[in-house]
């Protein structure tokens, strides 16, 4: 009876990477329609377990079904041949092709095996957009599109393919509001048409509004999967992480008195910031706020010496912070990237290479690095942040989102900094490591320091600043302390229609 | 579970099975000290040009203009060791200005590709053709022949305490080379720069400072090497070096120094290095035809890189464990 039978069933599987078991027996499966929901902390085997399904890795024991039949998936074309289809985090589209030219990659329709056969291929295209309700257009080039359109192309790509399942990793990681809910909708369609759905977000939201089931891994063992009715924050996060959550407690610090003082006054660039002036002080965690485009990160690219501004001054303690990244490290400036596969580390170099990167000065004598230096400092930040890692000569790129964004932390933390600046700090980051990270910020302004948080996640700067910076059009909107401030507050503040009200 | 080790293996073991078949093949003839000091002498002038371009691969870029630096030092050389009568403080004149032009042609490159933001592949490969131009003006295409020169016949075939003087600097050069990859600040900051460009930038470097300085790096050993070609042949021409770059590349690449930058060392270029001279000498001692020989060197180093490659994706659990050969299940 092939009724019964799940579309997809993944039995025992096992994987293995040098000194440590990624995933140990196991068991996935899902039905027919189904959106089934895949959680677990960076590191618990969820990406992996994707790539065995979808043949980047080997497994190194276990079984695949589709359909009750047993598959040997060793490369994307057998996943898709097999119905399976992946929409990554990072869209795989070519982006000076059109939205047609996309979807028909590699599956092009021809006359006589030469010719492209445009007509019939746009056809095609068109019913299925009809299909679907999409609103772009077969002729659209991609780059010209947002990435919630880029992704209905990816889509689009994986139904031309009558994929059966489609695998979505964090989907709505790079969305807004509106954008995301459209997805949504996309994915109901999809599950009335009858396909299945491997959803995976670290969004508990998401999936409880979404999935039929859910698994959670951890440690690259399954530790539960819950029916819709299950689906609990608590007991998801107690699954993911293996412990209760602390609460934090809210409360707003003080400045350090006689502390330093980061000043910026009428910040302005050609393209963007418009007379942004605020000060930052030294025992506060300064969040600033916004949406995206708004001038955030250009603001702290400017302090760091990153990006040349036509107008204004910054200054640390009196002292102007010159223009230029080797100086601002030498004033004790530190800069966290947003994007910390590209800009915050180097993924080929190991653990330790990439903690000492900004500090050799530290660890050197006349350029000749002392490695004892080296290495005691490497293994006490390792220690102190909890660094999950094989050895410290493991390579970054084998670290879980986490981890490596400690690494990225733990560089800087390794100096004596005065200014940490931080973008996005939890962007792709599990609960766990999540609270870690707000503790390290914590700590580093309890020290005296001055630290700067831009985030786009509302619940995040209302957790961690002291006070909170809204940017607007590259313009200061708001300067605030964090006292009754809620998400809707910040949402409408960085649409710039609304100012809280406040007494003195 | 494999152990890990500090390196990979699989290279020595490549070479060990080379030499051991040689040594069985040419009994009494190619497992000689005599031999392996002429295998020595035969890579140890595009040795010193590995150890200085491989810090212009580790950056991410890529030198081609090194074959031509290494004729125009040359002829530079011994234009200038002639004019001087061919005296000892001529010669060391001759070699000063040829290191110069050296760090010079390393500093245009490095110059031209950061500021104007061109790839390093043209830019090399441009200034190739400029650089060997002025070596062919120089020389008026000819070749120079200086026999008279102390100091240029000891540095090309003297010997200190047995050993030729040409192997004993080559094995400083890459003492010095590695040292400063491996144990100094920018040595680090190279593969950092190497491996990704941007993070370095944000974690403080000066990318484009060290970028220039590896190829002022590769320019003047380029330069050096040419110098030492010069001495050892007692004469200069323009195309002296002219199959260099090729060599130095395969040696870099067989050694598995990657492409892209920030992955590979230098003690691995040396196996390559080693690799290519020991092919090179046992098919002149196999007597094998000249005219096959380019051919043979061309597969043997293809399948050197396929199964350094294989082996190492498979180490890392990258590759199926099942044969290649066994066929899919319906």
């Amino acid at each position: 009876m092939s009724e019964n039978r799940p579309l997809l069933s993944m039995e025992h599987i096992r994987k293995e990477f040098p000194g440590v078991v990624v995933l140990d027996d196991v068991s996935f499966s899902v039905e027919k329609g189904e959106i089934h929901g895949l959680m677990g902390e960076n590191g618990a085997g969820k990406s992996t377990l994707i790539k065995i399904l979808t043949g980047i890795y080997p497994s190194d024991g276990g079984q695949i079904f589709v359909d009750g039949k047993e598959v040997d998936i060793r490369s994307k074309h057998d996943a898709m041949s097999c119905g399976i289809s992946v929409i990554y985090q990072e869209l795989s589209l070519i982006p000076t092709l059109t939205v047609m030219e996309n979807i028909f990659l590699g599956q092009e329709l021809t006359r006589g095996r030469v010719f492209l056969d445009k007509g019939r291929m746009r056809k095609r295209a068109v019913e299925l957009i009809e299909k679907c309700h999409f609103s772009i257009s077969p002729d659209d080039l991609v780059e010209t599109l947002s990435v919630a359109k880029q992704q209905t192309v990816e889509i689009l790509k994986a139904l031309l393919m009558n994929a059966k399942l489609i695998i979505m990793d964090e989907p709505t990681a790079s969305l807004n509001i509106q954008e995301s809910e459209s997805l949504f909708e996309i994915i109901g369609n999809l599950k009335k048409q009858g396909t299945s759905i491997i959803y995976i977000s670290h969004r508990l939201e998401e999936i409880w509004r979404l999935a039929d089931r859910l698994t959670i891994l951890r440690d690259g063992v399954v530790r539960g999967v819950l029916a819709k009715e299950e689906i609990d924050p608590a007991k998801v996060v107690h699954m993911m992480i293996g412990k209760e959550l602390k609460e934090t407690v809210s409360q707003v610090h003080e400045p350090k008195k006689d502390g330093s003082v980061l000043k910026v006054e009428n910040l302005s660039t050609r393209e963007l910031l418009d007379q942004i002036s605020f000060e930052a002080y030294g025992g506060q965690i300064l969040g600033i706020g916004g949406l995206i485009g708004a001038g955030r990160t250009e603001t702290l690219e400017c302090i760091f010496g990153l990006r040349d501004y036509s107008e204004g001054t910054i200054t640390l303690d009196g002292a102007p912070v010159p223009k230029s990244q080797q100086q601002a490290v030498r004033q004790g400036i530190g800069f966290v990237p947003e994007d910390r596969r590209q800009e915050g580390l180097v993924q080929l170099l190991s653990v330790e290479d990439n903690l000492a990167l900004p500090n050799y000065d530290l660890f050197s004598d006349h350029g000749v690095v002392s490695r004892r230096k080296k290495a005691d400092a490497v293994n006490r930040s390792i220690k102190q942040l909890r660094i999950k890692t094989a050895s410290e000569k493991n390579r970054c790129m084998n670290l879980s989102g986490g981890n490596q964004q400690k690494v990225v932390l733990a560089k800087w933390l390794l100096r004596d900094l005065r200014v940490l600046l931080v973008d996005e700090p939890t962007v792709g980051i599990d609960v766990g490591s999540k609270s870690e990270i707000y503790e390290i910020l914590r700590k580093m302004a309890d020290e005296g320091g001055i630290v700067i948080v831009v985030s786009s996640d509302a619940e995040e700067l209302l957790n961690i600043s002291d006070r909170i910076l809204m940017l607007v059009d590259g313009k200061v909107f708001d300067d605030m302390p964090n006292v009754d401030l809620t998400p809707d507050d910040l949402l409408l503040e960085a649409s710039g229609i609304y100012r809280k009200e406040r007494g003195q | 579970m494999k152990k890990k080790l500090g390196f990979s293996l699989q290279k020595p073991i490549m070479l060990l099975i080379l030499v051991a078949a040689l040594s069985i093949r040419l009994p009494g003839i190619f497992l000689t000290v005599n031999n392996l000091l002429n295998i020595l002498l035969a890579v140890c002038i595009w040795g010193i040009m590995v150890c200085g371009t491989s810090f212009a691969l580790l950056n991410g870029g890529i030198d081609l203009c090194i074959g031509s630096t290494a004729a125009l030092a040359g002829c530079t050389m011994v234009l200038i060791t002639i004019a001087f009568g061919y005296s000892t403080a001529g010669t060391i004149l001759g070699i000063v200005c040829g290191l110069g032009l050296g760090v010079l042609c390393g500093l245009f490159n490095g110059c031209i590709s950061y500021y104007f933001a061109l790839p390093a592949f043209v830019v090399s490969l441009a200034a190739k053709n400029i650089v060997l131009g002025i070596a062919q003006r120089i020389t008026n295409q000819g070749t120079i022949i200086c026999m008279h020169s102390d100091l240029m016949n000891f540095i090309g075939t003297g010997k200190v305490l047995g050993v030729p003087f040409l192997v004993v600097f080559f094995l400083i050069i890459f003492a010095l080379a590695w040292f400063v990859q491996n144990r100094t600040t920018f040595g680090k900051h190279v593969y950092a720069v190497g491996g990704n460009p941007l993070a370095s930038r944000y974690s403080g470097l000066n990318s484009r400072r060290i970028g220039i300085s590896t190829y002022v790096i590769s320019g003047f050993t380029a330069a050096l090497s040419g110098i030492m070609l010069s001495c050892f042949n007692r004469q200069a021409v323009a195309t002296q070096a002219g199959s260099y770059d090729g060599n130095v590349l395969v040696a870099l690449v067989v050694g598995g120094i990657s492409l892209q930058g920030g992955e590979g060392s230098l003690a691995g270029a040396m196996f390559g290095l080693l690799l290519l001279g020991i092919i090179n000498n046992a098919m002149v001692l196999l007597g094998i035809d000249s005219t096959y020989q380019d051919l043979i060197q061309g597969v043997l180093v293809m399948i050197a890189v396929a199964v350094d490659v294989y082996a190492r994706n498979k180490n890392n659990g990258l590759k199926r464990r099942r044969p290649l050969w066994k066929k899919k299940n319906a």
